[in-house]
């Protein structure tokens, strides 16, 4: 058959989002693809330049509205670097504890998308289930399900609700229990394996150059971790390992993000026993000085950065923000080419793609 | 299983790497790398925090000064460019990260407001390939010698650069 | 009395009743037209006539029974895939009897649906596939009968309808030209690709599928159902066959494109697949005759396999036919909702290197058996 190529979206049930993948393909296998994405650009690079700094946190939520906690902490942290401002730690372990639970339930919305495209149906009830528990943990927190507008400048919102400690630790409890069952469910499936393993291979010089970062990079042997590599909030004094697998394939890719949510459970065990007494909310100025603040985090899709240039003012001069998905996009068609268009699937639905925060 | 190491291991090894004084931290083996290369293009040295640098260069050495950070100071990530628009320049910022020292080098090149333009780096660093045309979709700044500059996030034929100050929506 | 018989008495006193009529109207009419009537009033009593229409009487039954346990095989499989997955199922349409009914509300509203003709496909093409799959499926669940006295290839040899088995089995092998057909005709890439998949998929999966039902050829010494069935009198060839059992089941999982063979039609890679252009009743039809087929390929392994309608005879023969299809779908469906959805060239690799040679397998312990003469 003739070489031709196919437009997979931007109005395609699988792809999550609404972004465009043109591949070329000779018969079944891939020989060449481009990503197109720029369909859900909302302009908020330049919408954040006309409001003030607070007015932009529940903007900040809204980049990327599958891990939204993450992007407004990043955003907290940027203008603290610009402002100079101390978090309080009280609030910084409350910050973890919530970054953690929003981690987990990311990551189960990933599971549950993967599993229901591959076809496991199941997949998908069980895990939105789960997700339930810590988004419900979420909700009383901060009172929102999705988008939390939680993290202030130098503290957070509210205090933790009263009983706070004992439901996070069963809830905790429920997650690991129910990550040895996925364990099982999956890798007892000889069907998933035979997706997954050898399929969209990326080598650990290429993810490094490439700029991809977070699990998939993890997945291919770099063990980088922000968290544990260039700390911020109260990480330094947690006690986790990153996970890393060597294979650099699907298969990997899973495992990192499965073993990541293990790791998130022991985090917010810790934070919520470690808390100290204290305030949780303080005054930050209003006028930022001149110049510029530097936030970095661990997004539970990569490594996320945002950049605020200050004018004295109160309102930013310029705010950058770096989607990890939207490097890691640009390096997928290295992990495409060569395999079958079935595999599109598992290769892009592995790397957990948020479109919100791609195109901003 | 997945490994769970230590992370307190180097994450890579193996790169050729500049030679290094006894005793010394990474942070100044890379600013005398820079000063020893680029005598008097690289200014203005500031150590933000614990790990994160920040220096000024002229932007005809920028390419040259990429290629001595990544071939052998060991900064295998290029982590973001951003463009920033002042009155009488435009400002562009790059972010380069080291995995082995745990560094991030802040690089800021000025272009002047009539002719915003300078080289691509993405035949060195991968990564930079989309984030300078979103650069150049958003701001107008054009790259010399870039695989396919065109616009990125908004339509191929739209014709302003909304990021710049004078674009009022 | 058989079905045959049935019908052909419900239609003979119809037509004595029509002819009643007819013959007074005959006899008081000019002598001109009397001799017509008398010659029309003849010829419609005659056997053959009778005959005609008693086959088409129970064409039209066995049909209908066909369409009723096709809506009960897709409530069973909505309900089943809801209990595996901790849910309801079809709850409030029919909220009494389960959720029956809410097959019937999906039908509805795909007939209603407008059936929009895209305007660049090849129209003949485009208009006959679903012909040719829908007439070739129903033609083969003609050819099943539920027992001896119920169905309507029905002969009087002992063994049945000489070839029966073969002719079910060459109606139900017609699908994957059909399936070409509507692919490459809906001029679009998708369902070209997705046509292709599905009939490569099926044709590979027609040689171990003919190679277990070979065996029990071999067993059973004859083409006919009722011969296949009878020679099962004494054991059940799923017993000395079991492998040959499992095979089957696999093979007709991947000619009915169930999940975990389903890639061609999945929607998350590419769209609807082959049916994509297809909308409205159309698309109706293809999914009905999907699980068509599925009835088929259940009464065709009950057949070969399961011992057709031999069971206690506390309930009718034609009760256990059913009981054991249905038995059989239960399987299918349970391999469906377990599994995930295997890649095209991955399925392709099952079906030629592993599928192949275990039914050679079976093909050669069927041939041992019948060489240490136990059957």
């Amino acid at each position: 058959m003739a070489e031709m190529w196919i437009n997979m979206g931007p109005q395609h049930p699988m792809t999550h989002g609404l972004w465009n993948l043109r591949i070329k393909v000779d018969g079944e296998t891939i020989i060449d693809a481009e990503p197109e994405v720029g369909y859900l650009h909302r302009g908020i690079e330049k919408l954040c330049e006309g409001k003030t700094y607070t007015q932009i946190i529940p903007i900040a939520d809204r980049l990327c509205y599958g891990a939204s906690l993450s992007w407004s902490h990043l955003y907290c942290v940027a203008v603290e670097d610009l402002l100079g401002l101390e978090v309080l730690p009280r609030a910084e372990y409350i910050r973890v504890a919530a970054l953690e639970m929003q981690r987990i339930a990311s990551h189960l919305m990933w599971l549950a998308a993967y599993a229901a495209d591959l076809g496991a149906m199941i997949g998908f009830i069980y895990s939105m289930r789960d997700r339930e528990v810590f988004i419900d943990l979420l909700q009383a927190l901060s009172g929102s399900r999705i988008t939390y507008n939680f993290p202030r400048f130098g503290g957070v919102a509210h205090d933790i609700p009263p009983n706070f400690e004992r439901d996070s630790l069963r809830a905790c409890d429920y997650m690991e229990k129910r990550l040895k069952e996925y364990e099982d469910l999956y890798e007892g499936s000889k069907v998933f394996m035979l997706r997954n393993e050898g399929v969209g291979l990326l080598k650990k010089e290429d993810a490094m150059n490439l700029g991809v970062t977070g699990p998939s990079l993890r997945a291919s042997g770099v063990r980088y971790d922000l968290r544990k590599d260039m700390p911020y909030s109260v990480y330094q004094e947690l006690d986790f390992e990153p996970a890393t697998h060597k294979d650099g394939d699907c298969y990997a890719r899973f495992k990192v993000r499965m073993d990541e949510m293990y790791e998130s459970c022991k985090i917010i065990r810790q934070a919520v026993t470690k808390m100290p007494k204290g305030k949780w909310r303080t005054l930050a100025p209003r006028n930022a000085p001149e110049g510029t603040g530097l936030g970095r985090v661990e997004d539970p899709r990569g490594e996320g950065v945002m950049y605020v240039v200050g004018d004295g003012t109160d309102r930013p001069y310029r705010l950058k923000i770096r989607s990890p998905i939207f490097v890691t996009v640009s390096a997928a068609p290295k992990m495409l080419i060569g395999y079958k268009i079935a595999d599109v699937v598992a290769i892009m639905g592995g790397l957990d793609m948020c479109i919100g925060e791609s195109d901003r | 299983m997945a490994e769970r190491g230590k992370s307190t291991g180097r994450p890579e090894e193996g790169l050729e790497r500049a030679p290094s004084r006894i005793g010394e931290d990474p942070e100044e083996r890379v600013i005398r790398a820079l000063l020893d290369g680029f005598p008097n293009t690289v200014t203005d040295f500031k150590k933000l925090r614990k790990g994160v640098l920040r220096a000024k260069i002229e932007r005809r050495e920028l390419y040259k000064a990429c290629k001595l950070l990544k071939d052998s100071l060991g900064f295998e990530h290029l982590s973001m460019i951003s463009a920033v628009e002042y009155d009488s320049r435009f400002e562009l910022v790059y972010h380069i990260v080291s995995y082995q020292e745990r560094l991030l080098l802040e690089l800021v090149t000025t272009t002047p407001k009539d002719d915003p333009s300078v080289d691509s780096i993405s035949s060195i660093w991968g990564g930079a390939n989309w984030q300078e045309r979103e650069s150049y979709d958003l701001m107008g700044i054009k790259f010399n010698n870039h695989p396919k500059l065109e616009r990125i996030l908004l339509p191929k034929d739209y014709v302003y650069h909304p990021l710049r100050k004078d674009f009022k929506g | 009395m058989n079905l045959f018989e049935f019908c052909y008495g419900i239609i003979h006193w119809l037509v004595d009743l029509v002819n009643h009529l007819w013959y007074w109207l005959g006899d008081h009419l000019p002598w001109v037209f009397g001799d017509f009537f008398n010659w029309a009033g003849d010829l419609a009593v005659s056997h053959g006539n009778i005959a005609l229409f008693a086959i088409l009487a129970e064409a039209v039954i066995m049909f209908v029974i066909a369409l009723v346990n096709v809506l009960n095989f897709i409530w069973i499989d909505r309900k089943w895939m809801g209990r595996m997955f901790d849910f309801y199922g079809p709850y409030y349409v029919g909220y009494r009897i389960g959720g029956w009914l809410q097959n019937l509300a999906d039908g509805i509203k795909l007939f209603v649906k407008e059936i929009i003709t895209p305007a660049k496909v090849d129209k003949l093409g485009f208009l006959i596939a679903p012909v040719i799959l829908v007439s070739s499926s129903v033609l083969a669940l003609s050819t099943i009968p539920f027992s001896p006295r119920f169905g309507v290839f029905t002969s009087d040899l002992d063994t049945g309808v000489p070839a029966g088995l073969l002719i079910a089995f060459a109606f139900f092998a017609i699908a994957p030209f059909s399936i070409l057909i509507a692919g490459w005709s809906s001029n679009n890439k998708y369902t070209l690709i997705g046509g292709m998949r599905s009939a490569a998929q099926m044709m590979s999966y027609e040689i171990p599928l003919l190679l277990c039902v070979a065996s029990v050829f071999l067993l059973s010494g004859s083409f006919g159902f009722l011969g296949v069935v009878n020679a099962q009198h004494d054991i059940w060839f799923v017993i000395p066959l079991f492998l040959g059992f499992i095979v089957f089941i696999t093979c007709l999982a991947a000619e009915v494109e169930i999940q975990p063979f389903d890639l061609p039609e999945a929607e998350a890679e590419l769209v609807e697949g082959w049916t994509t252009e297809y909308g409205g009743f159309r698309f109706g039809l293809f999914m009905m005759t999907s699980y068509l087929r599925g009835y088929v390929g259940g009464a065709l392994a009950t057949a070969l396999f399961l011992g057709g309608w031999q069971g206690p005879s506390i309930i009718p023969d034609e009760f256990w036919f059913l009981i054991k299809a249905y038995l059989v779908f239960l399987i299918i469906e349970w391999m469906r909702w377990s599994n995930m959805r295997i890649r095209v060239d991955q399925i392709l690799n099952i079906g030629w290197k592993r599928l192949m040679p275990l039914a050679m397998l079976n093909l050669l312990i069927a041939a041992a058996f019948k060489t240490m003469g136990w059957f």
